[in-house]
């Protein structure tokens, strides 16, 4: 499967995360917390989650926190 | 046998070229009432777990038909039934067409705003303290604090919304959502206007050297497809 990140433009002042795990962050948050709902139909699964989703709902949170997920995963 | 949805897309004939989605599963393209759905086979009732390729899956499929079309993605691990996906579609035509049409020939682009700031500690002694004081005095910092990110979180908004607003068709902003991350917003761009928009927030970052900026896209109009979100907020209930 191709990147989607060949279109995705990361500018970022924060040097602390790899800009693939920015855009990782980034997909996430749209993919997961946005976009059409049919009502009654989303019950994500959050088992065998492998990265960093333990942060999702904060993902908007902080590089900081994410930070800290992405130094545990790796 | 349910469906994976990943998109709703208008004047799209056919696709190109084969696509994988969700467990590797063909992509296919079929028609409701004049939309165009991207659908996958997917066995099972429960939706996908979360994962890395799951997910990276889900947002390169609704890329696809990006280059040609705006589409209004579905949130990841929507697998209605057949019937139900036409259901909800006939019930809710009128307001996906009014969608397609506020996001026709747009993109999304992501700004985060972080702010590295910490002015809680500063005018506070750091004696001893009994353990009942020093709690109080914690607590009563963690509300100072809480309501300066709160003021800066509104005039950064104001801000970014005073140097790219002329280009925001739509946007969607959050404040304050966290100690660091003070504002996360999601501007509806033309697509004619990105390269400008794009120039216009390099320059205004310039100038505010005391804040961290991640920007992103163009995405799929993920932050400005979601109906039920709107009925919700209008009346109330959901």
């Amino acid at each position: 499967m191709s990147s989607p990140f060949d279109q995705v433009l990361i500018q970022s002042d924060v040097e602390q995360l790899e800009q693939a795990d920015l855009s990782l962050l980034e997909t996430l948050d749209h993919v997961l917390n946005r976009g059409l709902v049919i009502a009654g139909e989303i019950t994500i699964s959050v088992a065998d989650i492998d990265l960093i989703f333990l942060g999702l709902n904060v993902l908007l949170s902080s590089v900081e926190t994410a930070n800290e997920v992405i130094k545990k995963r790796g | 046998m349910r469906l994976y949805v990943y998109c709703l897309v208008e004047k799209i004939d056919r696709l190109t070229a084969t696509i994988r989605g969700i467990s590797a599963a063909p992509v296919r393209l079929i028609t409701i009432e004049d939309f165009q759905l991207l659908v996958s086979d997917f066995e099972g009732d429960a939706p996908p777990p979360v994962t890395r390729e799951n997910v990276l899956a889900h947002d390169a499929v609704v890329r696809t038909v990006l280059n040609h079309a705006t589409p209004l993605p579905f949130r990841f691990g929507t697998v209605p039934t057949e019937a139900q996906l036409r259901s909800y579609i006939t019930t809710h035509r009128d307001a996906l067409e009014a969608k397609l049409a506020q996001v026709r020939g747009c993109v999304e682009m992501s700004v985060k705003i972080i702010s590295d700031t910490d002015e809680t500690e500063s005018g506070w002694k750091k004696d001893d303290l009994s353990p009942g004081t020093a709690f109080l005095q914690q607590k009563q910092r963690e509300l100072l604090g809480s309501e300066r990110r709160a003021e800066e979180a509104k005039q950064v908004a104001a801000w970014l919304e005073s140097q790219v607003g002329e280009y925001v068709r739509q946007e969607d902003v959050n404040l304050c959502p966290t100690e660091k991350l003070i504002v996360a917003a999601a501007h509806l761009i033309a697509r004619e206007k990105i390269a400008e928009y794009r120039g216009r927030l390099a320059e205004a970052r310039k100038t505010r050297p005391e804040l961290h900026f991640l920007v992103s896209g163009p995405w799929p109009p993920y932050s400005f497809s979601n109906i039920e979100l709107e009925f919700k907020t209008r009346f109330g209930v959901s």
